[in-house]
C-alpha cells in the first residue's frame, strides 16, 4: 500500500478520535441529562485556544496545558450555566448558540489574544528530531486514543451509577425527580461543566494535531457536526456515540475524495452538508432514538421487578 | 465630537431592521413554542432575491422587494408545512425541532450558496446619500425606516381589528382554549410562517441593500434579532417593537463607545449578546408584561 494512503487514512482515524471526545460529552449533556447544547462549538474553540495560547506563551508541559484547557473551558460552560440553566430549554439553546459566535468573535478581533485572523501555530506535544508524518500521525493516535478511552470510561461509568440514573431523571421528569429531592439546577451544571471541560479537551487536542488554529475553524458547522454524530448513533448510548462519530468522520472525507474524481452539477461539499441536513430531519422523525437504542437500565431492583413480572405471568 | 442627532437616526435604521427581521421570529416562536434557527436563512433568501432581481436580471427595487417578500414567504409556508409540521405530527419535542430548525437552514444556506457562490456580492445599486441639517441620509435608510412605520400599523390593525390577529394572539397566550373556541389552529399557524418568513426576507433585502450580501447574511444578524425577540418576549409583537428600538440604540451608543474606547467596532453584535443575557437573567419574560395586549 502506498505511503501517502496510510497517512491519510491515520489522520481519519486521528480527527474520529477527537470528535468522538467531543460526541461524547454532547451524549452526556443532551443523550443522558436533556440539554439542547447547540455552541458545542465554543467549549472547543475554549479548549483549542487555551492550549495554543498556553503552549506559545510558557513552557509547561501538554498535558497540563491539556488540564488548563480542560478547566477554562469548564469555567466558560459554569459561567453560561448560570443565566440558562434555570430557564425553559429552548432558552439554553440560544444563549450557548450565541456564546460560540462571541467567543469566536473575540478571538478574531484581539490581535493580542493569539494573533486575531491570522491565527495560531501550536508546536506539537511530543516530537523529537527527525520525526517522520507517519510516526507523528502515530503518536497522535497514541495520545487522543488515550484521551479518548479514559472519558469513554468515565462517561459509561458515570452513566452506569446512581449518578447516572439521577441524570436520567432530571431529563425525563424534572419536576418528579425534584420531588425526589434532588436539585436538578446542581445536577445539571455539574453536567454542563463536566460535558464543557471534555469538549475543551478534544479542543486541546485538535490544536496540538492541526499545529495550526484560525478562527475560521470554529464555525456553527462544528457544533452541527457533533450534533449528527450523536442523533446518528442513539442519544445516550455511549457506543452508538462511537459509531456516530466513525460514520460522520468518514462520510464526510468520502464527500472531498469524492470531489476530485466525480464531476456533478453540485459542490460536493455543499452537496454534503445538504445532505448532512436532510438526513438528520428524516432521523428525527423516522429514527430519533439513533442507530443503537439506549439500552435499559441494570440494577437489581429492575432485575427484581422482571422476575416478580415474568412469575406473574405464568 | 459626536453627532448625536446622527447616532438617533442611524438607531432608528438599524431598529427598523430588527423590528421587521424579528416579528415573524417572534410570533411564530410564541404560536409553534420553540425559536426556528432557519430563521436565518429566511432572510439570506430575501436578500439574494435583491440580488437577483437588481444585480442579474437589472430590474428596479420595487420588483427585488415583491420577489424577497414572495420567495421567503413561500419558504416559510413550506418549511412549516413540510418540516416542523411533519416533526411535530411524529412526535418531536422542542430540542429536535430546534436541531431540525439548524438542519434545515443548513440546508438552505448550501443551496443558496451553491446557488450563487460564497463570496460576498452587491447589488450595484447606489444610494446617494443627502445632508439635512446634521443629518446624513440616503432613500434607502428613509425606505427602510417608512417601511417599518407601514409594517407597525398593519401589525397593529392586524392583531386588534382582525379575526386572523385574534387568533393569533389567542393561540399564542393559550393553545387548548383557542382550539376550543373554534380557531383554525392550523391555518392561521401557517399564515403567521409564511407572512412572518415573508418579513424575514424584506429585512434581509435591506440588509443586503445596505452593504452587501453572502449566503451567511442571516447568520451575521440572527443574534440581535434573537436578543429583540427575547427582550420583547416570545411571541409578543408590541414588545418586539420596543425591543428593536432598544437594541439598535444601545448598538449605535455602543458602536460610539467602543471607538471612544479604543476598542474594535466589530463588537457591536456582542452587544445584542450582552442584551440577550442580561434579560435572561433579570427579566426572562422579556418586556411584554408591559404590553399586555399581546
Amino acid at each position: 500500500m502506498n505511503l501517502g494512503l496510510v497517512v491519510y487514512s491515520l489522520d481519519i482515524i486521528v480527527f474520529i478520535g477527537i470528535f468522538a471526545i467531543v460526541a461524547l460529552s454532547l451524549n452526556l449533556e443532551y443523550g443522558f441529562t436533556g440539554l439542547g447544547n447547540f455552541g458545542k462549538v465554543a467549549f472547543f474553540l475554549a479548549g483549542a485556544y487555551t492550549y495554543a495560547i498556553v503552549m506559545e506563551r510558557t513552557g509547561i508541559p501538554f498535558y497540563l496545558a491539556l488540564i488548563m484547557a480542560m478547566l477554562v473551558s469548564a469555567g466558560i460552560g459554569f459561567l453560561v450555566s448560570l443565566p440558562a440553566l434555570r430557564l425553559r430549554e429552548d432558552y439554553l439553546a440560544i444563549v450557548t448558540l450565541a456564546i460560540g459566535e462571541v467567543l469566536r468573535l473575540i478571538v478574531k478581533t484581539e490581535d493580542s489574544i493569539a494573533h486575531g485572523v491570522w491565527g495560531i501555530t501550536v508546536p506539537p506535544a511530543i516530537h523529537w528530531s527527525g520525526m517522520s508524518v507517519l510516526e507523528m500521525r502515530m503518536v497522535n493516535i497514541g495520545l487522543v486514543y488515550f484521551c479518548l478511552i479514559l472519558c469513554f470510561i468515565l462517561v459509561q461509568l458515570m452513566t452506569k451509577s446512581p449518578y447516572g440514573r439521577i441524570l436520567r431523571a432530571v431529563r425525563e421528569d424534572e419536576v418528579a425527580a425534584e420531588a425526589l429531592g434532588k436539585n436538578r439546577v446542581q445536577y445539571k451544571a455539574q453536567i454542563f461543566m463536566l460535558g464543557s471541560a471534555l469538549a475543551g479537551l478534544g479542543g486541546g487536542l485538535y490544536a496540538q494535531y492541526m499545529r495550526f488554529i484560525d478562527p475560521s475553524g470554529f464555525m456553527p458547522m462544528v457544533t452541527f457536526t457533533v450534533w449528527i454524530m450523536v442523533i446518528v448513533g442513539g442519544p445516550a448510548n455511549n457506543w452508538g456515540v462511537l459509531l456516530g462519530a466513525v460514520l460522520v468522520i468518514l462520510f464526510e472525507r468520502g464527500a472531498r475524495i469524492i470531489k476530485d474524481y466525480l464531476l456533478l452539477p453540485i459542490d460536493p461539499i455543499n452537496l454534503q452538508y445538504i445532505l448532512f441536513g436532510v438526513l438528520v430531519i428524516f432521523l428525527l422523525a423516522y429514527r430519533p432514538h439513533g442507530l443503537l437504542k439506549e439500552r435499559q437500565l441494570e440494577t437489581k431492583a429492575i432485575e427484581g421487578v422482571q422476575q416478580w413480572k415474568n412469575r406473574s405471568s405464568e | 465630537m459626536v453627532n448625536w442627532a446622527q447616532v438617533l437616526f442611524n438607531s432608528a435604521v438599524t431598529g427598523s431592521l430588527y423590528l421587521i427581521g424579528a416579528v415573524g421570529l417572534t410570533l411564530t416562536y410564541g404560536l409553534s413554542g420553540f425559536p426556528n434557527f432557519a430563521y436565518a436563512e429566511f432572510m439570506t433568501l430575501g436578500s439574494y432575491m435583491g440580488y437577483l432581481m437588481a444585480r442579474q436580471l437589472g430590474l428596479d427595487f420595487s420588483f427585488a422587494f415583491i420577489a424577497a417578500f414572495l420567495a421567503s414567504g413561500i419558504l416559510g409556508a413550506l418549511a412549516y408545512r413540510g418540516v416542523f409540521r411533519f416533526l411535530a405530527e411524529r412526535g418531536a419535542n422542542k430540542i429536535h425541532l430546534m436541531i431540525g430548525s439548524i438542519a434545515l437552514g443548513f440546508i438552505i444556506r448550501h443551496i443558496i450558496g451553491d446557488i450563487w457562490g460564497w463570496p460576498a456580492v452587491t447589488f450595484g445599486i447606489s444610494w446617494p446619500a443627502r445632508n439635512i441639517g446634521p443629518l446624513r441620509i440616503t432613500n434607502l435608510w428613509l425606505g427602510l425606516i417608512l417601511t417599518a412605520l407601514v409594517l407597525a400599523v398593519i401589525m397593529h390593525l392586524l392583531l386588534t381589528r382582525t379575526k386572523t390577529g385574534k387568533a393569533i394572539r389567542g393561540i399564542s397566550s393559550n393553545p387548548e382554549l383557542a382550539l376550543a373556541s373554534g380557531i383554525n389552529i392550523e391555518r392561521v399557524t401557517l399564515v403567521t410562517w409564511a407572512g412572518g418568513a415573508a418579513l424575514a426576507g424584506i429585512a434581509g433585502l435591506f440588509r443586503g441593500a445596505i452593504a452587501a450580501t453572502s449566503p451567511l447574511l442571516g447568520w451575521a444578524i440572527i443574534l440581535p434579532v434573537f436578543a429583540v425577540t427575547i427582550l420583547g418576549g416570545i411571541g409578543s409583537f408590541y414588545g418586539a417593537l420596543a425591543a428593536a428600538f432598544i437594541v439598535g440604540l444601545a448598538e449605535n451608543i455602543g458602536v460610539v463607545a467602543l471607538t471612544q474606547l479604543g476598542l474594535s467596532t466589530e463588537y457591536r453584535m456582542a452587544i445584542a449578546f450582552i442584551i440577550l443575557i442580561v434579560t435572561l437573567i433579570a427579566r426572562p419574560q422579556g418586556l411584554a408584561k408591559a404590553f399586555r395586549r399581546t
